[in-house]
């Protein structure tokens, strides 16, 4: 048997206060695709951070192979000169610059001394249409979704002719579509030679496309399985340490017997309000709004009502609009063109983030290294930063001690991996980051929390944790709206579901009459096809 | 701790003992009582000017007009005094009035126009020098009449020596009092308190450094009025960043602009605080460094806007905002203001002097960076 093409020996990292690898043997095969599994903070990122030179040489313990001899890589170059590409979560694109450029940044034709933009864009026109994106070479990569960055940064990757593709949850932001393209391309690339190590925590994908799969827990490496004799309760055995019965554990704290089934319904006869529930906490009646003053409006015609201890799910395709209501009721985009918003019994027609927040209305956004955390500071720092108002005193003083104590209780009930709460949010992994967005939002004590994407990129035993919380807040009588692109969450956890389309409502479902079929049809347009 | 973080926490105070050493060696006068007290004169008010700095820089803004600004509003005030007669306490008051209204202007179109804050900052900083020379019509104005005033005052008063002391020894019990209840607070809530062993002989250790310095000043005169104002600015400026919201906000913003506004911050007003905040502080380094030269001509203030901006950057506030700390800022203005003291001293032509402010920022920052931010 030829040696492997990577190899990983007895590797051993370590940063101050954390042991993030220890001994972990992986070995990669030329040609295979071989997916990592394991919770957050299990190590993955770490693992592929000495892969990519990222962590470099020197740096931890153990040994690195690259075709049986042992390799030093002491920057992202020297990794990448042994063929290897690593593709992050954070995108490593400059938004203004065109999809052309990005792809060819660093390593643009010439002419002379010239840029040859006319031979990058057809070259980069090819590329793009090779991995079937409709997308214009020219358009500036800050005016493309977040899907759309992923795949031209996959389509920058592959074009570097690596031997080994690097692929750290790349399907975390992109639609089912999208990610069945990606699935496509890889399989290609596989039969073409190249190897590919794929990191994701959907484990369906996983099992569509790996060969082998290395679970790794706790910064060890447990097992390697081939992907033909393993199951998935097995590999979420192996990453949990325990077994999981239920995915989706909702517990409704709403009456399953509610006639709200408004999809089927005759005309007439929908009955709006919850008879065992009929406060309702968020009203909404016709809202249309516009991205900006004088643009032509984006949302339309919205309604909806929102009941104590109620999960609403949103659900729809990428640019449907979901994010866009959930920021437009915290007051943080659009222009409101017309209707109204009921929050609480009281009329809110010009909404601000720290108004909401006043009011009991909060929002964990998806992206939250943008919008959610400041990254540099610690952990404490970031829990308390929309609740200051609950620990000022007289004379605007901040009473430090109470906030260090409210603090560390959200940082153990929500079980967040980190030494203590004086570690920067910026050094822990995505599913701790997450619980500290809904740490930050839970201590303004909210009456309505809006949820978009709580479950991105986080595993299977942080995903049980945001669902049990969201079980416990409704438990308590608040009210969630919960934003999610994969149909599974959002049927599992939701009392009932809107699916968005285009900027307005596709369709309505009740918790009896949720079915894949019927949601996506919604979504899509066809609400009364299916 | 490993070796890179105790070279980075050692790089400064081995820079500065270097400095002094350096200056003692060359020319013994820099460490006499006289030298010693101008120092501390010259460090104040920059310090002022840089505290007031910081808090813009934390933000992830900047304020070029500061320099102008010192010119002008103690231009302004020694005008009023000496050409209409008016009384310093009513002149000085006027002064800090207008520079309240000029920096809540900038603070506003910067926000609410968003213009960015170094095009706005340079704008003022020309319209500031040109409108300075108009109000002291491009000549020489002193500060006072005949008489003192407290305008002149301002530089000119020390402290008696047995005042200092007194003041000495109301702070080093103050400074015992507020250990005593943060510790109280601490144990009250349950949370662990650091040794009282080490908080003593930490107490102990500032106590006897107070009296060490009240002691020097006394050699010369007593405690200057300028060092008194920026201790109570230095306090002012912590007690703004570590124990109120707002001192949070400004990390935020600095740290992650998006995130602070979904957090609920308003951003807009913090902003405007902070150049209000600036404003306050240009007024009273204008009073001071006018003071400190006597009159009002055209050259006050010149370049201290990248003084109090290097003072901040050495310190190791970051240009980028949300990092830095009162400590390190009054750090970095004493090694900036040692530096420009011993040249004084050493008659070191102004050619070389500008040479080595720079050299001394863009080393500065240098070591910081390759020591690694934290």
């Amino acid at each position: 048997m030829p040696a492997p093409l990577l190899e990983a020996r007895d590797l051993v990292k370590k940063f101050p206060g954390v042991v993030a690898l220890q001994n972990v043997n992986f070995d990669l095969r030329a040609g295979e695709v071989h997916a990592l599994c394991g919770e957050n903070g299990a190590g993955k990122s770490t693992l592929i951070k000495l892969l990519g030179g990222i962590h470099p040489h020197g740096s931890y313990e153990g040994e690195l192979r690259v075709d049986g001899k042992a390799a030093a890589f002491h920057c992202i170059r020297d990794a990448e000169h042994a063929g290897i590409a690593v593709i992050t979560q954070e995108f490593a694109l400059v938004d203004e610059l065109s999809v052309a450029e990005n792809i060819f940044l660093g390593r643009a034709p010439r002419r002379g001394l010239r840029v040859d933009w006319l031979e990058m864009q057809q070259r980069a026109a090819a590329l793009l249409a090779d991995f079937g994106l409709a997308i214009a070479p020219e358009t500036p990569v800050r005016a493309l979704g977040i899907g759309q960055k992923q795949l031209v940064e996959i389509v920058r990757a592959m074009d570097k002719k690596s031997r080994v593709l690097v692929l750290d949850e790349p399907t975390a932001a992109l639609t089912e579509q999208e990610v069945e393209v990606l699935l496509e391309h890889l399989r290609r690339l596989r039969s073409q030679g190249t190897t590919c190590i794929y990191i994701s925590h959907k484990l369906d994908e996983v099992f569509a496309i790996a060969d082998r799969i290395t679970v790794l827990r706790d910064g060890s490496s447990i097992t390697t399985l081939a992907v033909r004799d393993a199951t998935v309760p097995m590999v979420i055995k192996y990453m949990v340490g325990r077994e999981i019965t239920d995915l989706f554990p909702r517990r409704s704290g709403w009456s399953a017997v509610t006639p709200t089934h408004l999809d089927d319904a005759p005309a007439g006869q929908r009955v709006e309000v919850n008879a065992h529930h009929p406060e309702s906490i968020l009203a909404v009646r016709g809202l249309s709004v516009a991205p900006a003053k004088g643009k032509p409006a984006f949302l339309q015609n919205i309604s909806f009502e929102l009941h104590a201890g109620e999960v609403l799910g949103f659900g729809g395709l990428m640019g449907a609009g979901r994010t866009e209501l959930l920021m437009h009721l915290f007051g943080a985009w659009g222009h409101r063109l017309g209707g109204e918003v009921n929050l609480r019994g009281l009329p809110y027609a010009r909404p601000t983030p720290g108004e909401s927040i006043r009011r009991g209305l909060v929002l964990a956004s998806e992206d939250r290294r943008r919008y959610g955390l400041v990254l540099q500071q610690e952990i404490g720092f970031n829990l308390s930063l929309s609740s200051l108002r609950a620990f000022t005193r007289h004379g605007g003083r901040l009473d430090l001690p109470a906030e260090q104590v409210r603090n560390q209780f959200f940082f153990d009930s929500l079980r967040v991996k980190a030494p203590e709460q004086h570690t920067r949010v910026g050094a822990l992994s995505g599913g701790n980051q997450q619980k500290v967005v809904l740490g930050k939002a839970l201590m303004t004590e909210p009456t309505v929390v809006m949820l978009d994407e709580p479950t991105r990129g986080i595993d299977v035993g942080a995903k049980l944790e945001v669902y049990e919380l969201i079980n416990r807040l409704t438990a308590d009588g608040k009210a969630v709206i919960l934003v999610s692109s994969e149909l599974p969450e959002l049927m599992g956890m939701s009392d009932r579901v809107i699916m968005l389309h285009e900027g307005e409502i596709g369709g309505e479902f009740a918790r009896a009459n949720f079915s894949q079929e019927k949601l996506l049809a919604a979504a899509m347009g066809h609400a009364h096809a299916a | 701790m490993n070796a890179r973080a105790l070279i980075k926490t050692l790089a400064m105070p081995l820079a500065l003992a270097a400095i002094w050493i350096f200056f003692a060696v060359k020319e013994p006068a820099f460490l006499g009582p006289r030298n010693l007290s101008q120092l501390m004169v010259e460090f104040s008010i920059i310090g002022t000017l840089a505290l007031g700095m910081f808090m813009i820089l934390l933000t992830g803004q900047i304020d070029l007009s500061v320099g102008s600004g010192v010119g002008l509003i103690g231009g302004l005030a020694a005008v009023l005094v000496t050409k209409h007669g008016w009384g310093a306490p009513a002149a000085l008051a006027a002064g800090l009035v207008a520079a309240l209204l000029l920096w809540s202007l900038m603070g506003t179109l910067i926000v609410k126009q968003r213009i960015p804050s170094f095009i706005i900052t340079l704008g003022g900083l020309l319209v500031f020098k040109g409108v300075f020379w108009l109000v002291i019509n491009n000549s020489t104005i002193p500060v006072m009449g005949v008489d003192e005033n407290l305008y002149s005052l301002i530089t000119t008063y020390y402290l008696p020596a047995n005042v200092g002391f007194i003041l000495a020894a109301v702070v080093a019990a103050l400074l015992g009092l507020l250990v005593w209840l943060s510790r109280a607070g601490r144990a009250a809530r349950g949370l662990p308190v650091p040794s009282a062993g080490r908080a003593i002989v930490k107490l102990v250790l500032i106590a006897a450094a107070i009296f060490v310095a009240v002691d020097r000043f006394n050699h010369f005169h007593g405690l200057p009025v300028t060092f008194l104002i920026l201790s109570a600015t230095a306090a002012a400026v912590y007690f703004l960043t570590r124990h109120t919201p707002f001192g949070r906000y400004l990390y935020a913003i600095g740290g992650n602009e998006e995130a602070a506004v979904l957090s609920g911050i308003n951003v807009d007003r913090v902003l405007i605080g902070a150049y209000v905040l600036m404003g306050v502080t240009v007024a009273v380094t204008g009073f001071m460094q006018t003071a400190y030269q006597g009159s009002s001509s055209t050259t006050v203030g010149d370049l201290m806007e990248l003084d109090a901006i290097a003072a901040c950057v050495i310190g190791g506030t970051a240009l980028k905002g949300g990092r830095g700390t009162v400590w390190g800022v009054l750090f970095g203005t004493l090694i900036m203001t040692s530096l420009l003291n011993g040249m004084t001293l050493m008659a070191v032509s102004p050619e070389l002097k500008y040479i080595a402010r720079g050299s001394v920022l863009a080393l500065a920052v240098w070591l910081d960076v390759r020591l690694g931010r934290t």
